[in-house]
């Protein structure tokens, strides 16, 4: 099982989205990096199927997927980044309308969506209007229409927006559990989410795929540019001024300890820290963290 | 099947499909009833007091003193009407019924009017088309009475359609084949057939704001997406919507219709639905067929011009991103034949409101007023009677719009 993203591009009117990605997707939890606008949308759409590609195509398993059509989406699932549905339908009606769409036999699809509701903990609002979910909940009956078909290949969009940490934990779970022998690609610019079940990961930025590989892979790019040290409380704002600092704990003792990233140590004391997914993804998106460009010393 | 039922519940589970529903009968029913609160008659009773009577009681009371003249339109019959009219209105020294004096008309005339309907017509000035007092006819011209409505037809459509002998000959042609004598049953006005244009081109209304987000809603909150990402997602869903909403109208169009039609006939009597169309409209209508019959006709007509109508919505909502977009799109496509038969020049808004779909129940424009006048489409040598042509219109745009919003649909992708 292979989904293949051969050269894709994707060009709007006035900027190019997705440019000239390659990507090869084999079985397990595929986390798709990167900042807002920075074309993760657009990909996913692509290999959804729902917009089609200025130039290059998606390939599942040698055929591409304009081609496969319905055989294609019989063994794919997808949540949106945002979606809404008709304010009269129930959690169950709606369930049952994804079903039929998704060729489930009537009793089949009622044994699933007692199962799925249990597992993304819906039971008790099964006859809840979707209008009046809460966006936590909203995404939950998102992520149990996308599972109805038991998709070989599942696209996520942003999945975890609005979950509770919780919900958060029962999410990985599931999908940890989903994903064996399965192609799941979940997009996200909230790296622990991915960073703990994915097994691969890629980073795009502009529209561009800037790195692929596992975490350990991927957080060699940032050895020893991470860096841990203690400072006076009062010279934190200087610090701030010239670091990008990516995580500040205030100390009992009045001092502040800070994490940052830097191609050199900024001071005597600071000392080497093991890099994390998210060191990585600042370091690539360095106006996540507030800052404007990379400061390098 | 399946999909079908959901969708079809989807529809029906929506608040605003049922109020309009309700309210679509509501009016359906109402519609029915308010022109019997427009009958008024007034009389002297034998103690010499005037009685005024309005609604149903006027309705009762004119149907009995015009019990004598209902039945067949022999031309006898006619001539003995105008012959009593001509009398009465002698001895009164008038020669309009207006100037007679109060109560005479009721007693005299009443009785015989709906005989004398379009006797006047019949007798129209060839070459201006004035129509003649019935006090200038003769009488004894009246014995061929039907012969002279074959004339009148003739030199009508030589006025109303110059330049088109293929509409003339059609016309004469329909018209021979128009079953005479007429009948004629008194107790219903065409103001009644004005309702149930009115009652149709609301339940058209209703129908194109039920329909017009079928596809644009889920494109506006995003189910679209994940609903094309399904196996059936594309044509059948397409299929499915459209079959769901086209039956949902076309079911509240039969039902409001039937109860109009029953209510109407109930109130106003349904041996007035015997009566030729050339009782109630123009001596020389061309539509061989009585009023019963002119409102199953109007009704089927309407039936095709609401489906026609949603399909053209549904159309309109594969391809607009919102539902206010397709809402507007749609509505001002159903009151397009109403504006454009006002403002249009003559043969272009013929051409106009015989093919858009909304043309047959539109007010002012409908097919009523089609069967009822004598305009003709000319193409080359053909002459099309424009109530055929907005039928066949319908019975064309309705499978072909159809055809387009699947396609549509299924070709849907975001930019």
């Amino acid at each position: 099982m292979e989904l293949r993203i051969d050269h894709v591009s994707k060009e709007f009117k006035d900027k190019k989205a997705v440019n000239d990605i390659s990507l090869e997707l084999t079985p397990g939890v595929w986390g798709l990096l990167g900042a807002n606008g920075a074309g993760k949308t657009t990909l996913m759409r692509i290999i959804a199927g729902i917009m089609h590609p200025t130039s290059g195509q998606v390939v599942y398993d040698g055929v591409p997927i304009q081609t496969l059509a319905e055989r294609y989406r019989d063994v794919f699932g997808f949540l949106p980044q945002d979606f809404g549905f008709h304010p009269e339908f129930t959690v169950k009606d709606f369930l049952a309308y994804v079903a039929a769409l998704k060729g489930l036999p009537a009793q089949q699809a009622r044994r699933k969506i007692h199962k799925l509701l249990e597992q993304v903990s819906l039971a008790d609002a099964a006859d809840k209007k979707v209008a009046k979910l809460s966006g936590g909940m909203r995404r939950r009956a998102g992520i149990a229409q996308a599972l109805l078909n038991d998709p070989e290949v599942l696209i996520l969009d942003e999945p975890t927006g609005g979950l509770d940490p919780g919900e958060r934990v029962r999410f990985r779970n599931l999908l940890s559990e989903f994903a064996h022998d399965r192609i799941v690609l979940i997009s996200t610019h909230i790296v622990p989410d991915v960073e703990y079940i994915a097994t691969c990961h890629a980073i795009i930025k502009g529209g561009k795929l800037l790195a692929t590989g596992t975490t350990e892979e991927l957080t060699k790019l940032v050895d020893g540019k991470v860096w841990n040290c203690t400072v006076p409380a009062e010279s934190v704002p200087e610090y701030e001024n010239k670091l990008q600092i990516t995580n500040l704990r205030n100390e009992n003792d009045g001092s502040v300890s800070i994490r940052y990233l830097s191609e050199q140590p900024c001071n005597a004391v600071s000392t080497a820290a093991t890099p994390r997914l998210e060191d990585l993804y600042l370091w690539m998106f360095p106006e996540s963290s507030g800052e404007n460009d990379r400061r390098y010393h | 099947m399946r999909i079908f039922r959901l969708e079809l519940k989807r529809i029906l589970k929506s608040r605003l499909t049922w109020t309009l529903l309700a309210l679509a009968l509501i009016l359906s029913v109402l519609l029915a009833w308010l022109p019997t609160t427009y009958c008024y008659s007034s009389y002297t009773d034998k103690s010499g007091n005037e009685v005024n009577l309005t609604g149903l009681a006027s309705i009762a009371y004119e149907k009995e003193r015009q019990a004598d003249a209902s039945g067949i339109v022999t031309p006898e019959r006619v001539r003995e009407a105008v012959e009593i009219y001509q009398a009465c209105l002698t001895s009164y020294g008038v020669t309009e019924s207006y100037d007679l004096p109060e109560g005479v008309y009721e007693k005299e005339i009443l009785p015989i009017a709906p005989l004398l309907h379009g006797v006047k017509e019949a007798f129209a000035d060839p070459d201006t088309g004035m129509a003649p007092a019935i006090m200038e006819i003769d009488p004894a011209r009246i014995d061929d009475y039907y012969s002279v409505c074959e004339a009148r037809i003739s030199s009508l459509m030589a006025m109303e359609q110059p330049g088109s002998p293929a509409a003339q000959r059609e016309a004469m042609e329909m018209y021979q084949k128009v079953e005479k004598p007429f009948e004629v049953y008194p107790g219903m006005s065409s103001t009644i057939l004005d309702y149930q244009n009115i009652m149709g081109f609301l339940v058209l209304l209703f129908c194109v704001v039920i329909a017009a987000p079928v596809f644009s809603a889920d494109y506006q909150s995003g189910a679209d997406d994940i609903l094309r990402c399904t196996r059936h997602g594309r044509s059948k869903l397409a299929v499915s919507k459209l079959l769901a909403a086209l039956f949902v109208s076309g079911a509240a169009f039969v039902i409001c219709a039937t109860s109009h039609i029953l209510v109407v006939n109930c109130l106003f009597g349904w041996e007035c639905t015997k009566t030729s169309v050339q009782m109630l409209y123009s001596i020389v209508t061309l539509a061989g067929m009585n009023i019963g019959e002119l409102q199953l006709l109007f009704a089927l007509a309407g039936l095709l011009s609401v489906l026609a109508s949603v399909s053209f919505t549904l159309f309109l909502s594969s391809k607009c991103k919102t539902t206010v977009a397709s809402l507007a799109a749609g509505l001002v496509f159903c009151i397009a034949p109403v504006v454009l038969s006002m403002t249009m020049p003559g043969n272009l808004s013929t051409w106009t409101c015989s093919i858009l779909p909304a043309s047959g129940t539109s007010i002012q424009a409908s097919i009523l007023y089609a069967i009822t006048d004598f305009k003709f489409l000319n193409l080359g040598g053909l002459a099309v009677w424009t109530p055929y042509a907005m039928i066949g219109a319908c019975i064309i745009e309705i499978p072909l719009f159809a055809f387009l919003a699947v396609r549509s649909y299924c070709g849907h992708t975001i930019r």
